[in-house]
């Protein structure tokens, strides 16, 4: 790695056209596997489509781009402010109105 | 930047007992409760003032050495100096700490400076296990391959950069591992390519461009979260956007046809008569762009601001009678009694 690099660098949406595994959420996150397990159980982030609990299957969960700015968000909550994971999904989706109401304003 | 001896003369003091809003004989239960809420009110997730992160950082700064009674002992001994002024620390102060300055709080996020995050103030008073090892990799030197950590930084574009796509320089800190395994900052340049239809609150993933991996294993990936600047005229939701049109009376009354401005240039708007304040007019797809061609672009809505000009002139106020006079007009005619 170069400090100074004047090739123009393209990158992807990560909204748009990426998804993540759950080993690939966990390293792009900063949380755990059994951090991220924990938020999926208490709803505060959701795998696509039809996903099943039990350990096994946590292998096949697929998330959608957009799941990576709630994991970055749940990550800062518990480790800055040691948020329980029902107290994560609480604040994400109270965030969540906040953003509503501040756009229909 | 961390000279080697006699450094400590000169620097400003900050005062953690202010910072945290406590008295200097508050007891540690006290330190915990006042950090947990102002934690809390200055989350930068949490609170968007501008300032709060800031906040949060001197808070977390403050509570790092007034948590532990060892660090704290040795604060307390600096005494108390005048808010700002500068001090020198009594002789032989150093000797106090025995340890390192603790874990560091690894923000990872914002910015990617999350060692470098604390103050001078802070690294020159546990600096005898030198500043620069703060959170220093046990991996250094490790021979099996592994992957480097994802990083993550924010750039604030403007507006019309996701109308046409941009390129843009960015500076990044990140830390590396010298010989001696202390981890020290750098600054980094990227250039970065943003794309057509991207969105605040979005994230762009420039593969590779993490932090390198160890033994010959892949870097880690760049993750840069996409920030508007304050736009003087739109207001973002989503891909749409809206502007407040002032027009004059007259204009909203007897209709008009009027030039406003779209991030893609000016076009003629024609605003239909007895247009009511507040009325909202849209411009179909003249929103923000989509990202991918399947999608549509969003919408500009135009909202109506009737502004009346004042009647400081005889002409001005003969006017107003006279729309009086013609209308009879009673603005509260639905009020009740």
């Amino acid at each position: 790695m170069t400090s100074k690099n004047n090739r123009c660098l393209q990158g992807e949406i990560v909204e748009e056209s990426v998804q993540f595994s759950l080993t690939e959420l966990c390293r792009a996150s900063g949380a755990t596997e059994d951090q991220l397990k924990l938020w999926v159980a208490e709803g505060a982030l959701e795998p696509q489509g039809e996903f099943e609990l039990h350990s096994r299957a946590t292998r096949t969960w697929v998330f959608s781009g957009s799941a990576l700015r709630r994991a970055v968000i749940a990550h800062r909550l518990e480790s800055e402010l040691e948020v329980n994971p029902a107290g994560v999904a609480l604040a994400l989706d109270l965030l969540d109105q906040i953003e509503d109401l501040r756009r229909r304003r | 930047m961390y000279p080697s001896t006699g450094a400590v003369s000169k620097m400003k003091y900050k005062d953690y007992y202010k910072t945290m809003g406590l008295p200097r004989t508050a007891t540690q239960a006290q330190i915990k409760a006042a950090h947990r809420k102002l934690a809390r009110k200055y989350h930068p997730d949490l609170n968007k003032d501008p300032d709060a992160e800031e906040k949060f950082k001197d808070v977390a700064e403050a509570y790092e050495v007034l948590k532990d009674p060892e660090k704290r002992a040795a604060y307390d001994q600096l005494g108390e100096a005048p808010q700002g002024g500068e001090f020198r620390p009594p002789p032989g102060w150093e000797e106090h700490f025995s340890q390192g300055p603790g874990p560091s709080r690894g923000r990872g996020t914002y910015s990617s400076a999350s060692e470098a995050d604390f103050s001078d103030f802070l690294d020159e008073l546990f600096r005898s296990q030198g500043a620069g090892s703060r959170g220093a990799s046990s991996r250094a030197g490790s021979e099996r391959p592994m992957a480097g950590q994802d990083q993550h930084a924010m750039i604030v574009i403007d507006l019309e950069d996701a109308f046409t796509g941009a390129q843009r320089t960015i500076n990044l800190q990140v830390p590396v591992i010298d010989e001696q395994g202390r981890v020290a900052m750098q600054p980094r340049v990227l250039t970065v390519s943003i794309p057509k239809g991207i969105r605040a609150g979005q994230r762009l993933r420039l593969a590779g461009q993490g932090l390198p991996g160890y033994g010959g294993g892949p870097a880690g990936d760049l993750y840069l979260e996409i920030q508007w600047r304050d736009h003087s005229l739109y207001r973002v939701d989503d891909r749409d956007l809206s502007l407040e049109l002032p027009v004059a009376p007259w204009e909203a009354a007897l209709g008009a046809t009027v030039t406003v401005p779209t991030p893609q240039g000016r076009v003629d708007l024609s605003i239909p008569s007895n247009s009511a304040d507040g009325k909202r007019l849209r411009l179909k797809g003249r929103g923000l762009p989509a990202a991918s061609p399947s999608a549509a672009a969003g919408d500009l809505y135009v909202v109506l601001k009737v502004v009346f000009p004042k009647a400081n002139t005889d002409a001005a106020k003969a006017a107003y009678q006279a729309l009086r006079d013609a209308t009879r007009f009673d603005p509260r005619a639905n009020f009740p009694g």
